[in-house]
């Protein structure tokens, strides 16, 4: 009995798999509240659901950025080639990341201003044997694991729950993924724009005409506060202190400061930075006390700590006494802690975020992307209509195979079926967690269609005479079963280059057709073979 | 069924080819159109903003559909006359344009006391990278089942009719895409790849009743219409019912009535190919080819 029967067995097996996976306390709620509601999509269930069906926005970008593989640098050439490359692009050395194993190099340049050519022109000028077609647009997955660390690091640091970010790829090409349920998309857009890198430059005042060699470049777009730029101010000196957030080993919340009343960030920074930071304070005067006058942006001069986002200055402060003792008796590299101002209380804001979640290596390319955003009642309300152009879809079935087969026995079996299909596939959605989106449902509506096809297929064949005896039934399923494989194996076929060339928003369809057809084939359409026999014949 | 009795026609009244004749001219007839939409177009159909790139919005207002266009069209970002579209409600608009700042195209809508209830928006560099993914992803689907085909059948007249049938099947909806001017997106794509699986399901079923099992041509041809067509005929019913319901006159998921339309038109001209074009073409193989 068991072993004629099996096939029903492991449908129904599947079918209470998929009920345990779908209304399982777990994620989404419970039996209870399933019980008490009834209603599948107000969330009773362990589904999750993607933008489409639940609101929010979402971003998808690349970096900007180029990479050089395979450059042969043999075993010694690393750290030379960042600074070397850096210089010839005039772009800053954290701009410029190698990454080498076995003595070659992976070089990538983290801007969207340096050109294919002059990429591999600056490779060769150090040295290196590169061609313009080694150089590729796009930078390495390693690049692209940072970029999402650092992504979620942001958006769960400014408050926003339920974000993820991810990447994704699409021909060859690869695109950061940030999805936040309830944001409006400018805001989330101005989250992410930026890469928030933050350094800090000491800015000072220098004796005599002659710029020492150790002076860098001015900060900033509006270089305003370096006096000797338009030649009225004092001459001064830009030299950078802590040059990124890896400095911070700890960032606090923003906090007002007691005397001033500003907005400031508690910072401590790492053993290894407050030795370097402490001597150069020493060295260019931010030891003494007295030197405590900020002239940056207010005539020029003075001994400044500049806070340079993404090249400009945010905010300019000189070193507080109490600060500067500790610099000059080298206390403070025991206990490097100080706090960094900012102008208001939403600049402190950002600014703490950028410092706890660090910056992202490159920038994001906004216009090579794509954007969303769908507020979340038109969501909540594609979610319930679908689910009814479903319904409305199984009863149009459901009519249609009345009306041809006149008959309940063959008919109510063949829908039981085939919602039992789709049911199984939405425990398989709510087992690996797939975000169900539109495209997902327009896949559940064709497997209906190519299910309940096949059910006919199986029906009619096993209709064509009586079935007396096992032996005629098993030979019709066999033959049924050709064609339904056949056809299933198409649509396969016909599915998965969607599924592996992940066209962005088809791939869920391509999935999700792909899965339900081999549910089908495996398990629900043999056991509607084996429930019409139970019910057409005697055994 | 009714309908099945409408196809219950005597094959033997027809020759081969005046069975092919019908499915062969409507074959022709949508690549000249898809010919002449590429002499005027540029391209044999027309992309959507998801492959040309641009932005769509959706939004809601007591506005009317020129005061619409207007707000838009006055915005330096926008080239050229936005294409506004009413929806079911009447209140609901949706405003596609090549323009790819959202921003300025979201804050315009908002000062002007539109609800903003979606933003669709992709670059013009994603667009035609998804595009080109779009057409190669067809056309591997295609040529991946002609492959299958071949190894099912083993022999060439059977298994090129049917895909034959499957070209056509992707061909004429993509002519009557351009007819009824519904874009290309990628909804429309993902129709045209099921349309693949779809296609080759009654085809498959009526090569196999007629080459891989004893009997008359014209009693398994019978038999494999009667299954086939029930098959068609149920999916065509569903897919027709989930584009009237989530069109925009009723509940506006542009996504689900798009891939409805395009499927209810590909199994409607399936059903057209499978039992004219395809049988003809197994009857001439049955009768004479495998004769000679």
């Amino acid at each position: 009995m068991i072993r004629e029967n099996w096939r029903i067995g492991l449908l129904v097996i599947f079918v209470l798999a998929a009920a345990v996976a779908l209304f399982a306390p777990g994620l989404g709620g419970g039996v209870a509240a399933n019980a008490t509601n009834g209603n599948v999509t107000t969330g009773p269930t362990n589904l999750q659901y993607g933008l489409d069906l639940s609101g929010g926005s979402q971003i998808r970008a690349p970096l900007s950025g180029l990479t050089a593989e395979g450059v042969d640098v043999g075993p010694q050439g690393g750290n030379n080639l960042t600074g070397q490359v850096a210089s010839e692009l005039n772009v800053s050395t954290t701009d410029v990341r190698v990454r080498t194993g076995n003595g070659s190099a992976t070089v990538e340049v983290y801007s969207g201003n340096v050109s294919q050519r002059a990429f591999a022109s600056a490779l060769q000028s150090a040295g290196y044997d590169v061609q313009q077609g080694d150089v590729s647009d796009g930078l390495t997955k390693q690049t692209y694991d940072t970029a999402v660390e650092v992504l979620s690091n942001k958006i769960s640091e400014s408050g926003l729950s339920g974000g993820s970010v991810q990447t994704v790829s699409s021909g060859g090409e690869r695109y950061v993924s940030i999805e936040v349920p309830n944001q409006n998309r400018s805001e989330l857009r101005e989250l992410v724009a930026d890469q928030g890198q933050v350094k800090t430059v000491a800015y000072f005042t220098i004796e005599g005409n002659r710029t020492p060699s150790y002076c860098e470049g001015p900060v900033g777009t509006n270089a305003s506060g370096n006096g000797s730029a338009n030649g009225t101010g004092p001459t001064t000196c830009n030299v950078t202190a802590l040059p990124s957030q890896q400095s911070f080993q700890d960032v606090r919340p923003v906090r007002q400061d007691q005397q001033t009343g500003e907005p400031v960030v508690p910072v401590t920074l790492t053993e290894e930075a407050a030795k370097p930071f402490t001597e150069k304070m020493q060295r260019f005067g931010f030891d003494d006390p007295a030197n405590r006058t900020c002239g940056y942006g207010r005539g020029g001069g003075g001994h400044c700590l500049l806070t340079v986002r993404d090249g400009e200055v945010v905010y300019s402060a000189g070193v507080d006494p109490d600060l500067a003792r500790g610099f000059a008796s080298g206390e403070f590299v025991d206990d490097p802690v100080y706090q960094t101002s900012a102008q208001n209380a939403s600049q402190a804001q950002g600014l703490q975020v950028d410092l706890q979640a660090g910056a992202l290596p490159a920038p994001l390319n906004l216009q090579e992307g794509t954007s969303q955003y769908i507020l979340p009642s038109v969501a909540q309300r594609f979610k319930g209509l679908s689910l009814v152009t479903g319904l409305v879809a199984v009863l149009a079935v459901s009519v249609a195979i009345f009306v041809r087969y006149r008959e309940p026995r063959v008919a109510v079996p063949m829908l039981l079926t085939g919602l039992s299909e789709v049911f199984i596939l939405l425990g398989f959605a709510a087992t690996i967690g797939l975000p169900l989106d539109l495209s997902h449902i327009a896949g559940f509506i064709a497997v209906i269609g190519t299910g309940v096809d096949d059910l006919v297929i199986i029906a009619d064949e096993i209709l064509q005479s009586d079935v007396s005896t096992g032996r005629v039934f098993k030979s019709r399923f066999r033959r049924a079963f050709w064609v339904i494989g056949a056809a299933a194996a198409t649509t396969v076929i016909a599915m998965s280059p969607l599924a592996l060339l992940s066209l962005g928003d088809l791939r869920g369809f391509a999935i999700i057709t792909i899965v339900g057809v081999l549910i089908g084939v495996l398990i629900t359409r043999p056991a509607y073979g084996n429930v019409l026999r139970r019910l057409l014949t005697d055994n | 069924m009714a309908a099945l009795d409408v196809l219950a026609v005597d094959y033997t009244d027809y020759t081969d080819r005046q069975l092919a004749a019908i499915p062969l001219v409507v074959l022709v007839l949508a690549l000249a159109v898809l010919g002449g939409w590429f002499l005027m177009t540029g391209a044999p159909v027309t992309p959507g903003i998801e492959f040309t790139g641009g932005t769509e919005l959706q939004v809601t207002t007591g506005a009317g559909q020129a005061q619409i266009q207007d707000t838009f069209a006055a915005l330096p970002a926008v080239d050229g006359q936005p294409t506004v579209t009413p929806t079911a409600g009447g209140n609901t608009f949706i405003v596609t344009t090549q323009s790819t700042d959202t921003d300025a195209l979201t804050s315009a809508a908002e000062s002007a006391g539109y609800t903003v209830e979606s933003v669709q928006e992709t670059s013009a560099s994603f667009g035609s990278d998804v595009q080109q993914l779009g057409v190669l992803g067809l056309a591997a689907a295609f040529v991946g089942m002609a492959l299958l085909v071949f190894v099912l059948f083993r022999s060439f007249v059977p298994s090129i009719a049917v895909i034959l049938s499957a070209f056509s099947d992707i061909v004429v909806p993509l002519a009557l895409m351009n007819l009824f001017g519904i874009e290309l997106s990628l909804g429309t794509v993902a129709a045209l790849l099921m349309l693949i699986g779809y296609s080759v399901d009654s085809d498959i079923l009526l090569n196999n009743h007629v080459l891989k099992r004893r009997g008359d041509f014209y009693e398994s041809t019978y038999r494999a219409r009667r299954t086939g067509v029930t098959m068609t005929l149920t999916s065509i019913s569903a897919m027709a019912v989930m584009a009237i319901v989530a069109s925009k006159f009723v509940f506006n998921i542009p996504l689900l009535s798009q891939v409805g339309l395009v499927l209810v038109m590909g199994l409607a001209v399936d059903l057209m190919n499978t039992y004219l074009l395809n049988v003809s073409l197994l009857r001439w193989y049955k009768f004479e080819g495998i004769a000679r």
